[in-house]
């Protein structure tokens, strides 16, 4: 297996609130490998931002992270001083959002925005010294033109040049890991696939690290090299990509995969997951997904289901999985 | 058989202006540029297409909500382009639609129970009583208990308050809905729910969709004839089977050939169409995809291709469907054998809970 990057341990992201502290990220554990893209999969509510605003150390107030370790290279990130917590944004691990409208300044060019992520982390260079690199970084995310587009502003641009803008702002210091949270959610098909062709032939040339956080099992299947699949605050299932679409173990996956039409497949009814995530406040006792979970006997009920190893390097949070040796046992729901 | 809608050369356009104390105009957003289609009973026609391309404008044009530029819209026969008063709020009574986003398009001081009769209040139905259980009839009908009749719209999730604009739309019994994207705001496993409660409404009431969608993949599950849109025309339409088998237009292939598949194994057989979408500002000549057309010839460039049939119902706009090599369908192989083991084991124990 190849040398972890970032590795996270028994991650717990809490909120205080009236009804007392909720957990938004409940003991995760992950980690990512060296040049390879990590995708975290799940629905709304399931964390899977959280998460990752927990490894940058912005979680908003009155947030905080309440338990774990977050290891870069070794150093745990949630112990650094403000300080040097700094310098690794940025210039070790970058973020991208959703929404490029909203993550840019739109009364500044784009070519300023560029130059002054690049002089937040190296005071001293000059201003022609920036200015030819930020023209570089444009013409590294294959904007077209970009001495151009250097002196432009955010609303001249489309929805993919501005994820462009954004990936190149983020890739301005070459950081080890960058985090993209649902990068294409806001595009249409034909320029999310532009997009995602760019950041693996990026990723290919750096050789950076990638977590990927995301709805769509496709833009997954099309990416990442290993999987975890998220439910209300908890990975559910992890594994090797081929593992988790091929040999999915549990039932949230498997309903998952069952929920997305498919181009390669003729079905009258999808197979919908009943009901809905349930709210931080009112989590179940034991595993997260048994009320929903057609699979659910009443051990399920009691304790939370730790991850267990299935195959190699396969992980999953179910006491049924394999279901079909469990249900041959005679344990049937 | 007369459709039950049908649209002809239907165009909306807008006036851009600009100055401060005298304005001028100084172009001209052409959001919907000369379409046509028919919408059978029973039947679901999807609109397809990426943003900007005038598939809500359109749907909005049909009903009527906004008003064409140029064009016609017939509604079981009749011209209805022009009709006003109550005319117009018969034809609303017997076609509805269902809005993108549930938070925005209810009321969030309307309990739930009076947003669904709002309507049949609006046309005069039955009375106060007689409304009330008719709300009890439709949240059953959208899966939905009758105590929730008296809860507001914050107290439900996305999936839910997409339910309650399904029944609002099903009180005025319409034949026709149109259903604006209604599940792309939703998490995957509700929009499943949806789609399923949509098709089984369709089963039980007869209804027609106009179903304008993004999602190809949601397309293929809900339609049974796709138009796929660009810049503010139709490109090509044909029965779903002939659409997604063999399309014609290089267009249509792009945008199928965009999709991620859920399968790692088909890594990397995307083939992304370059540039973006031009400006409905500045359409360009000849036809509008051949800015960004892989197979662009001179005659591309000069002339305008108008949708003309190819097959049974196939209808294409592209000078050179003919020539074009044939598409070779490449939509992968479906579930790996123990995937769709368990998803079969998973399916026989939700129908036995």
């Amino acid at each position: 297996m190849t040398e972890a990057l970032l590795s996270i341990e028994g991650l717990r992201t809490v909120f205080r609130s009236g009804m007392g502290e909720i957990a938004a990220v409940d003991g995760v554990s992950l980690s990512v490998p060296r040049g390879r893209t990590l995708g975290i999969v799940g629905e709304s509510g399931c964390g899977k931002s959280m998460l990752s605003l927990s490894v940058m150390r912005l979680v908003p107030p009155p947030g905080r992270v309440a338990a774990g370790r977050v290891l870069l290279e070794g150093r745990d990130l949630l112990t650094l001083p403000k300080a040097e917590m700094r310098d690794v944004r940025g210039r070790e691990v970058a973020m991208i959002f959703q929404e490029p409208m909203t993550s840019l300044n739109p009364v500044h060019s784009i070519g300023d925005q560029i130059m002054e992520a690049m002089r937040a982390h190296e005071p001293r260079a000059g201003a022609a010294e920036l200015r030819d690199r930020a023209i570089a970084a444009l013409a590294r995310v294959r904007i077209p033109a970009p001495e151009r587009r250097f002196t432009e502003y955010p609303h001249q641009l489309s929805g993919g040049m501005r994820q462009r803008v954004m990936i190149a702002m983020a890739l301005a210091c070459s950081p080890k890991l960058l985090i993209a949270d649902e990068p294409t959610t806001a595009l249409d098909v034909t320029v999310q696939a532009q997009i995602l062709d760019l950041l693996r032939e990026l990723q290919s040339e750096t050789g950076m690290s990638i977590i990927l956080i995301t709805h769509d099992l496709g833009v997954v299947a099309e990416m990442a090299d290993e999987v975890a699949v998220m439910y209300a605050g908890r990975v559910a299932e992890r594994g090797p990509a081929r593992a988790i679409f091929e040999d999915p173990q549990h039932p949230y996956t498997l309903g998952l995969l069952g929920s997305i039409p498919r181009l390669d497949e003729e079905r009258e009814t999808l197979l919908a997951i009943e009901g809905s995530v349930p709210p931080p406040f009112a989590l179940p006792p034991g595993c997260r997904f048994a009320p929903r979970c057609p699979f659910a006997i009443s051990p399920c009920n009691a304790a939370p289901p730790p991850l267990r190893d299935i195959a190699d390097a396969h992980e999953a949070a179910c006491i049924r999985a394999p279901i079909e040796a469990s249900l041959a046992l005679g344990n049937a729901a | 058989m007369t459709p039950l809608l049908e649209v002809r050369d239907l165009a909306k356009h807008y006036p851009v202006k600009s100055g401060i104390v005298v304005a001028r105009q100084v172009g001209t957003v052409r959001a919907v540029d000369g379409v046509s289609f028919a919408v059978n009973r029973g039947e679901t026609l999807a609109l397809v297409g990426e943003s900007g391309c005038g598939k809500s404008t359109t749907a909005r044009l049909a009903l009527r909500l906004i008003e064409p530029s140029a064009g016609s819209i017939h509604f079981d026969g009749r011209d209805v382009t022009r009709i006003g008063g109550a005319a117009l709020r018969a034809l609303r009574r017997r076609a509805q639609i269902v809005f993108q986003d549930p938070y925005a398009s209810l009321n969030p001081r309307l309990n739930v129970g009076d947003a669904i009769a709002e309507p049949m209040a609006v046309h005069g139905i039955g009375n106060a009583a007689s409304r009330r259980a008719r709300v009890e009839e439709l949240l059953g009908l959208v899966g939905l208990a009758p105590f929730h009749a008296a809860r507001f719209p914050h107290e439900f999730s996305g999936g839910q308050r997409q339910r309650i604009g399904i029944a609002r739309a099903l009180s005025m019994q319409p034949e026709l809905i149109v259903c604006d994207e209604p599940v792309s705001a939703l998490d995957v496993s509700i929009q499943a729910q949806v789609v399923n409660l949509l098709k089984d409404l369709q089963r039980r009431f007869g209804l027609a969709y106009l179903f304008i969608a993004h999602d190809l993949a949601v397309v293929k599950h809900v339609a049974d004839r796709v138009a796929v849109m660009y810049l503010g025309r139709i490109l090509e339409v044909a029965s779903k089977r002939a659409l997604f088998a063999a399309p014609r237009h290089p267009y249509t292939r792009a945008l199928l050939a965009a999709i991620p598949h859920p399968d790692p194994q088909r890594r990397g057989r995307v083939t992304p169409l370059g540039g973006d979408v031009p400006s409905p500002m500045a359409i360009p000549p000849g036809c509008r995809f051949h800015t960004r057309c892989p197979a662009a010839q001179a005659i591309c460039r000069e002339q305008d291709p108008a949708l003309r049939p190819l097959a049974d119902g196939h209808q294409v706009a592209c000078h050179l469907a003919e020539t074009l090599p044939e598409a070779i369908s490449d939509t992968g192989a479906g579930f790996a054998p123990a995937a769709a083991r368990r998803l079969a084991l998973f399916a026989k124990a939700r129908a036995a809970v």
